[in-house]
């Protein structure tokens, strides 16, 4: 499984506190040029310091959840299939998958076909066994697997031979190759483990214990300090790492990450605040790429009457939601907050990539007049206190967001005033993110939010977060919104693998969420990345920023001089 | 005294179970729990559920406190939530950190602290304690973390005199020499802040002991002054000083989280803000013991420093009116 970004370290002033779904897409646009000593031969040996400000929980692929541990998951195992820099689902040498996987006519078999070189760190193969061993597991309750909704439509995994593996799907769900972009573990290690027993089990978090498969082995984890990875002399890929030793140094903060950065102590850090860019790029000799990556931020309405005093629900209207749309100055948060590392987005497709509706969606300029002018048509009346009034109701809301997030501070604050203006009162309130979740995103009570979806994986599926199958307690769906022209539409896109007709389809989806709004979309936006000039790569294997774990793309040709 | 120390341990006793039923009811009544962070909202509430039970956080937390309170008994710290890791295991190696980073500093201030201070009340309203004065203002007024990034950005990114944080450098672990270039700019930051009461508390203690009676009749019989100072006057000033620094103690473990955090010193106050973000009770409770420990010894020790020097408080004990 990917795994999304879920931190809730409050230090730094961009701290990426999102949340994950398996909706979106990738950008196809490339990244920024590559240091210049590029040109140059790679160079075996040295060692590459990354850094971080959290440390890992368990690097077992079953259980990965935190981006920290995924990181560390991205050196130390081989995937069955990898993404290429389009997002497209790819055999690479490093994949374990020996060709794209068979699938069957009706859409509903997939026949994956491994290599049948890979192995083990302790010399056993990679096998069938493994692929079976590792989703059965994912797919039983009892394990607690993170990744159990993204299985939920595997009807049953058979072995065919020792390097070959079978899913039959109960449904055909496109979304599912993308879920194959995935690690597995050893069932010759854990198969006698009891499945509820698994997540306390050494392995994923004593180095000793945990066998892997990738170009790297764990050798040390120094608990909050670093954790460190050395080349596997006897790595299976036809390429081998040119890279000898990888440190995972985790800081207390993002400041402090970036004077790390900034001294030499660090070669790459994934998340410079936008408030430090500039500071980073003036010291010289660091390159910065600011690409936004595969996240998006959305101001969510809440539809259900029991979150509202007198039951009254503010947002109703498709005409009021569309004006607090043309209200909201967007364009002034990607330039002023954001210092131009984001993009506008009207749909829940990321810009530019494969499913991206571009100019079939609404786009919502900066109109205050408009504004004005639906909500009138809304039936909204301006009160006493300037603040307009329908059946004696004020138009005013609570906007939650997690404290210590300053980026959302700041889009709050901006939020607030620019509804202000057309006369509807904003009351933001910042919640300590653990406290968030557990009391209000889960169960969905809150009248309005400001929050972000980090997408775990390309595809462009949004039922779990929109369609309203999946109201709390039993999905992303928090906001209790309804609409179900677009619930038959999400279940139409992943229903065939035809990439062309899924592609109709999402520009269908495009154009009903962003004229009926269940979300203000914001912009998709970065976490800028910082790569000290020891680090070299040729063009093609530039970090890609719109991938999950993009900032280490195609790692394993990488050199450090 | 034996009598006296039974006492206070008893004492001692039940005021660290006190201390773990208000803080294991407080902690487990704030809100967010850790299969909450563990999880992102809505991906799998189930899963939540399910890990919540398998690690027995769904119990009442009273049957939850009888467990944790029975294992540490049996000197088990118990496992983090997340990925079932001895809480010892991560403890332990920061609480030795944070001695060392705190300890520096005690001792350094110490050392600067109490000659001067008693120089200064010597010379009262002189230079020397005018800039006493200024240094402790300054050290009581700035924000440790702004001071630190100061001092960072002043000797380790421009100048490159200083390794900018951690205690030590990467593959020279055990190497005193570099331990002591990273301790430098933390144990400065740090010093700054004792200093500035204990020069203070010196000069104030000595000040109230010379205006004593004996004090007058000492130097009235032509004691000459130095002796008067440090032979009739410091014992009986070092009292209340030594009270303060039995309190103190307990800063030794609790350590210093913003300069932590500052200067990436892998210590226990940095422990401490990283597991209250993800609610890592066993992590949370086993820091809140070590740290009430070190308050209720450091009690003790001053008490018991204090009988030694001032022989009339074991006397006004036995009376047991003096508390």
């Amino acid at each position: 499984m990917i795994a999304g970004c879920s931190s809730s370290n409050s230090g730094g002033g961009n701290t990426n506190e999102s949340t994950n779904t398996s909706t979106g897409t990738t950008n196809t646009s490339t990244t920024t040029e590559p240091p210049a000593a590029a040109a140059n031969e790679p160079v075996d040996g040295g060692t590459l310091t990354v850094s971080t400000f959290s440390d890992i929980v368990n690097v077992n692929p079953i259980f990965v959840q935190d981006t920290a541990s995924g990181d560390a998951g991205y050196f130390l195992y081989s995937n069955i299939y990898d993404f290429d820099r389009q997002g497209n689902v790819a055999v690479e040498p490093w994949s374990l998958a020996a060709e794209l996987p068979q699938i069957s006519a009706d859409g509903k078999e997939y026949v994956v076909k491994l290599k049948n070189t890979a192995k083990w760190s302790d010399g056993q193969p990679v096998t069938a066994q493994d692929v079976k061993f590792t989703f059965d597991t994912i797919k039983n309750p009892d394990a607690g697997a993170p990744g159990i909704s993204l299985v939920d439509k595997v009807a049953q995994i058979d072995v065919v031979d020792d390097y070959t593996v079978k899913f039959t799907m109960k449904q055909v769900y496109a979304p599912f190759l993308n879920v194959l972009v995935a690690a597995v573990v050893p069932a010759h290690i854990l198969k006698d483990v009891p499945v509820k027993e698994l997540v306390s089990n050494p392995y994923g978090t004593d180095p000793a214990k945990t066998v892997t498969n990738g170009p790297w082995k764990w050798s040390e984890w120094k608990q909050k300090q670093y954790i460190s990875f050395d080349a596997d002399p006897n790595y299976w890929g036809e390429k081998k790492p040119h890279i000898s030793k990888i440190i995972y140094k985790i800081y207390a903060d993002q400041n402090t990450e970036v004077q790390a950065l900034m001294k030499g102590d660090v070669d790459l850090t994934q998340a410079i605040p936008v408030t430090q860019v500039e500071a980073v790029k003036n010291k010289g000799g660091i390159n910065v790429i600011l690409q936004p990556g595969p996240q998006y931020e959305y101001l969510g309405f809440n539809f259900k009457a029991d979150n509202f005093p007198d039951k009254f629900v503010p947002f109703t209207g498709q005409k009021t939601r569309q004006a607090i749309a043309y209200a909201i100055n967007r364009q002034g948060m990607v330039d002023n907050v954001l210092k131009g590392t984001g993009k506008l987005m009207n749909a829940p497709f990321l810009p530019g990539s494969w499913a991206d509706p571009a100019d079939s969606v609404v786009n919502y300029d900066y109109n205050v007049e408009q504004a004005k002018k639906l909500l009138a048509e809304d039936g909204w009346v301006a009160g006493e206190d300037g603040i307009l009034a329908k059946d004696g109701h004020r138009f005013s809301f609570e906007l939650q967001y997690n404290s210590g997030n300053s980026r959302r501070e700041q889009v709050s604050a901006i939020i607030q005033q620019n509804l202000k203006d057309v006369g509807i009162e904003v009351k933001p309130k910042a919640i300590d993110f653990s406290s968030w979740v557990e009391q209000n995103l889960t169960p969905g009570k809150y009248e309005a939010i400001l929050l972000a979806w980090s997408l775990n994986n390309p595809d462009p599926d949004g039922e779990s977060t929109f369609s309203s199958k999946y109201f709390p307690p039993n999905g992303q769906n928090q906001g209790f919104y309804k609409n179900e022209k677009l619930d038959q539409l999400w279940v139409d896109g992943y229903s065939t693998v035809d990439q062309e007709a899924r592609k109709k389809v999402y520009a269908e989806v495009g154009k009903e969420i962003s004229t009926d709004l269940p979300y203000v979309f914001l912009y998709q936006y970065g976490l800028p990345e910082g790569i000290g000039s020891r680090v070299n790569y040729a063009e093609e294997d530039a970090p890609e920023p719109t991938l999950p774990y993009g900032y280490f793309f195609h790692i394993i040709n990488w050199w450090v001089k | 005294m034996t009598e006296y120390l039974i006492r206070r341990i008893i004492q001692s006793v039940v005021v660290l179970f006190l201390i773990t039923l208000v803080t294991f009811g407080l902690i487990h009544a704030a809100p967010g729990g850790p299969t909450q962070i563990f999880l992102s909202p809505g991906l799998s509430q189930e899963a939540a559920k399910i890990q919540a039970h398998n690690l027995g956080l769904d119990r009442p937390v009273y049957i939850q406190y009888i467990r944790w309170l029975g294992d540490l008994l049996q000197g088990d710290l118990g496992y983090t939530f997340k990925n079932h890791i001895p809480v010892g295991k991560i403890l332990w190696p920061t609480v030795g950190n944070t001695i060392v980073l705190m300890g520096a500093a005690w001792i350094l201030s110490l050392v600067i602290a109490i000659p001067w201070g008693i120089y200064n009340s010597t010379v009262e309203y002189g230079f020397s304690d005018q800039t006493a004065s200024f240094i402790s203002y300054v050290g009581f007024a700035m924000p440790t973390f702004w001071f630190g990034i100061l001092l960072q950005e002043l000797f380790s990114l421009r100048l490159d005199w200083l390794p900018l944080s951690d205690m030590w450098t990467m593959g020279k672990e055990g190497n005193l020499g570099d331990l002591f270039m990273h301790l430098i700019l933390p144990v400065t930051v740090l010093t700054l802040g004792f200093l500035a009461s204990y020069v203070k508390y010196a000069r104030a203690s000595m000040l109230e002991v010379l205006e004593q009676d004996y004090i007058r009749t000492a130097r009235a019989k032509g004691v000459k002054e130095t002796r008067v100072v440090f032979r009739h006057a410091l014992r009986n000033a070092l009292i209340p000083i030594i009270t303060v620094l039995g309190l103190d103690l307990s800063i030794l473990v609790g350590g210093a989280a913003l300069t932590e955090n500052v200067f990436n010193w892998p210590g226990m106050g940095r422990l401490f803000v990283e597991m209250a973000m993800s609610r890592e009770y066993s992590v949370l409770m086993a820091i809140t013991i070590v740290v009430a420990v070190m308050v209720v010894v450091g009690n003790l020790i001053a008490d018991i420093l204090y009988a030694i020097v001032d022989p009339r408080v074991q006397l006004g004990r036995r009376g047991g009116n003096l508390s």
